[in-house]
């Protein structure tokens, strides 16, 4: 099966600065991709690209469509959240649902107003009327009623409360995703996602640091908790990052770094855990933000 | 082809629900203040001297009394062929309204960045700023005179029965009236010709709020205005030293003025035969005040102008697409 997204020798430049420098990714259908990056690392700027919304180099392709010239048929089957959800002021979530129902043809009027009632949106209220978390509300709930092949979701939940969020990601997982579809995300709470992700894709400075399917990183990438009597010991199997935790160091091992690393190795050195994406992004970014 | 026309009817809808005070809600006010004045005034008039005003338009009164009959005639000629010039104040707001409109079309979406949302669902950026083209040329226009026969006929109504009362019952002659069906019908078929002069108008509105970042209308009024004031200089300049003269005068009719005042109902008139349009005797005469206006069709200016602005239309199209708001 074609991938849904593939890239290749991808760039985009502003002026001298590169948002994007030359990079290369296939997504394929059924995954859930975290594309995950620091600010101004490219991330944005990649998605954008695949929607077809800036001009870009390099070669991408979105549902074997090229988003520079075929986008309005790509529109049909991707949907998308960019940035942080704006709604226009005078919006009314009746008309809103009307509208999305009149112009797409994939999108499940139930469904959505299914959405909107857990909700406390009424339906003749408008987007100005509501708080931010609302309008985030109404817009998922139109954007989940969507029955899209490639769904981009560009930090999604910004501005929802904690039970929401949660709510959103389960609703996400349970009632949308299917094999046929593909999600990528972006987004700062990475812990709140990582559960339901299948794929993980690191941007730094506009070029990929890391790109794995979850199990992947399982294998690759070991925590260790090390007794301080261990700690020299560990250290020098060079560790990618450390930190101290109850009089313990917590460190993070690459077993594919230089040179090779086994698990058996690891385990001498104390108890063994999978390293949380967080981690593991902080690990990984080291640096790009000195 | 279906879902294409739903998707146009529904972007319609939506410039509609954003719009509806600009587009209905401020004309509506306007012929409410009109029907309250002048309807007022009648009852007024009729309550505190007996005598009728009839204000056949162009600011022509008439007072009545008692009244021979070919006088009545008359009267009821001007009032059936005439009762919608009452709406006049109507056709000045619209082509604020539309000004207005044209300048945030493209741009207010850019600039709350909603315009992300809209690029989310499955419609062109040609559908959607030819919906905002269809908009300001039919839509608006079409309310601004549905409301403004409503209002015309309301008042015609007020002033029939208030002279009725009065005993100068005109309500027969003015119904037996043809002109009284067809001023309605007049009024409508000067919108293809509106449409013409106007898209010049329209198309640099558009073209300029799609492209600029902030101050559309200081852009969209200065550039036209400065390239104006800097020829008239040069010519100056150049007539002083050389003998010689640009033809100022002829860019600010045929550009300057096309591009901001096309909007304006009537702005024809200024380039058509002037003596036709004194002479009305029995109130207006709605075929020849066509002919006078379709005529100017005759001169290239209005063909090219409106040539130029489906170029500039294109070209707000072109420029939404690849627009990064990031």
């Amino acid at each position: 099966m074609s991938p849904v997204l593939s890239a290749r020798g991808l760039s985009k430049r502003y002026g001298k600065h590169v948002a994007v420098d030359n990079i290369d990714f296939e997504i394929p259908a059924g995954r859930i991709v975290g594309l995950i990056g620091p600010n101004g690392s490219g991330k944005t700027t990649t998605l954008k690209a695949a929607l077809g919304l800036i001009t870009f180099e390099g070669e991408l392709s979105v549902l074997g469509l090229d988003p520079r010239t075929q986008r309005d048929q790509l529109m049909k089957d991707v949907c998308f959240i960019a940035d942080v959800a704006i709604l226009p002021r005078w919006l009314r979530v009746k008309d809103a649902v009307d509208f999305v129902e009149g112009v797409h043809p994939r999108f499940d009027r139930s469904k959505a107003e299914r959405y909107i009632a857990s909700t406390k949106l009424k339906p003749t209220m408008k987007v100005k009327e509501m708080s931010k978390g609302m309008v985030v509300q109404l817009h998922l709930a139109l954007v989940m009623a969507i029955d899209a092949k490639l769904l981009v979701l560009d930090e999604p939940t910004l501005g929802l409360d904690i039970l929401y969020r949660k709510q959103f990601y389960q609703n996400l997982l349970e009632d949308y995703f299917d094999e046929g579809k593909t999600i990528v995300i972006t987004t700062h709470q990475v812990e709140e996602v990582e559960h339901i992700l299948t794929d993980l894709l690191f941007i730094r400075e506009g070029k990929i640091a890391l790109s794995a399917s979850m199990e992947e990183i399982g294998q690759r990438y070991v925590e260790v908790m090390v007794p301080n009597e261990k700690a020299a010991a560990a250290r020098a199997l060079q560790p990618i990052d450390q930190r101290a935790v109850f009089g313990k160091s917590v460190m993070l091992f690459d077993t594919e770094r230089a040179g090779g690393l086994s698990r058996i190795q690891l385990e001498a050195l104390g108890e063994v855990r999978h390293p949380s994406v967080a981690d593991l992004f902080v690990a990984t970014m080291k640096g790009s933000y000195a | 082809m279906s879902t294409h026309m739903s998707t146009m009817k529904w972007l319609i809808r939506r410039e509609l629900w954003e719009h509806k005070g600009a587009f209905l809600w401020a004309p509506m006010a306007v012929a409410a203040a009109l029907i309250l004045l002048i309807g007022g005034g009648f009852v007024y008039g009729m309550a505190s001297s007996g005598v009728i005003h009839l204000h056949a338009g162009e600011g022509a009164t008439m007072t009545i009394t008692g009244l021979p009959p070919d006088v009545y005639a008359k009267i009821a000629a001007v009032a059936a062929s005439s009762y919608l010039a009452i709406t006049a104040p109507l056709f000045l707001v619209l082509p604020v309204v539309v000004f207005f409109y044209c300048l945030a079309a493209l741009h207010d979406d850019r600039r709350d960045r909603s315009i992300l949302f809209w690029k989310s669902l499955p419609m062109s950026d040609r559908d959607t700023v030819l919906s905002k083209v269809i908009t300001a040329l039919v839509v608006a226009p079409l309310a601004t005179m549905a409301i403004g026969i409503a209002a015309a006929l309301a008042l015609l109504l007020l002033g029939l029965i208030g002279g009725a009362i009065r005993g100068v019952n005109l309500i027969a002659p003015v119904l037996a009236n043809i002109n009284f069906y067809l001023s309605p019908l007049y009024l409508l078929s000067f919108l293809p010709l509106y449409i013409l002069w106007a898209l010049p108008t329209v198309g640099w509105l558009l073209l300029v709020s799609s492209w600029a970042r902030s101050k559309v209308f200081l852009w969209a009024v200065g550039v036209p205005l400065v390239i104006l004031a800097l020829l008239a200089w040069f010519d100056f300049l150049i007539g002083r030293f050389t003998g010689l003269s640009m033809n100022v005068k002829w860019f600010g009719e045929e550009v300057v003025a096309r591009v901001l005042l096309g909007v304006m109902p009537g702005v024809w008139f200024g380039e058509s035969n002037g003596a036709a349009l004194m002479n009305q005797q029995q109130g207006f005469d709605g075929p020849m005040l066509l002919g006078v206006s379709y005529a100017t069709l005759g001169t290239p200016g209005v063909w090219i102008a409106a040539a130029a602005g489906c170029a500039m239309i294109y070209g707000a199209i072109r420029l939404r697409r690849w627009r990064d708001e990031g």
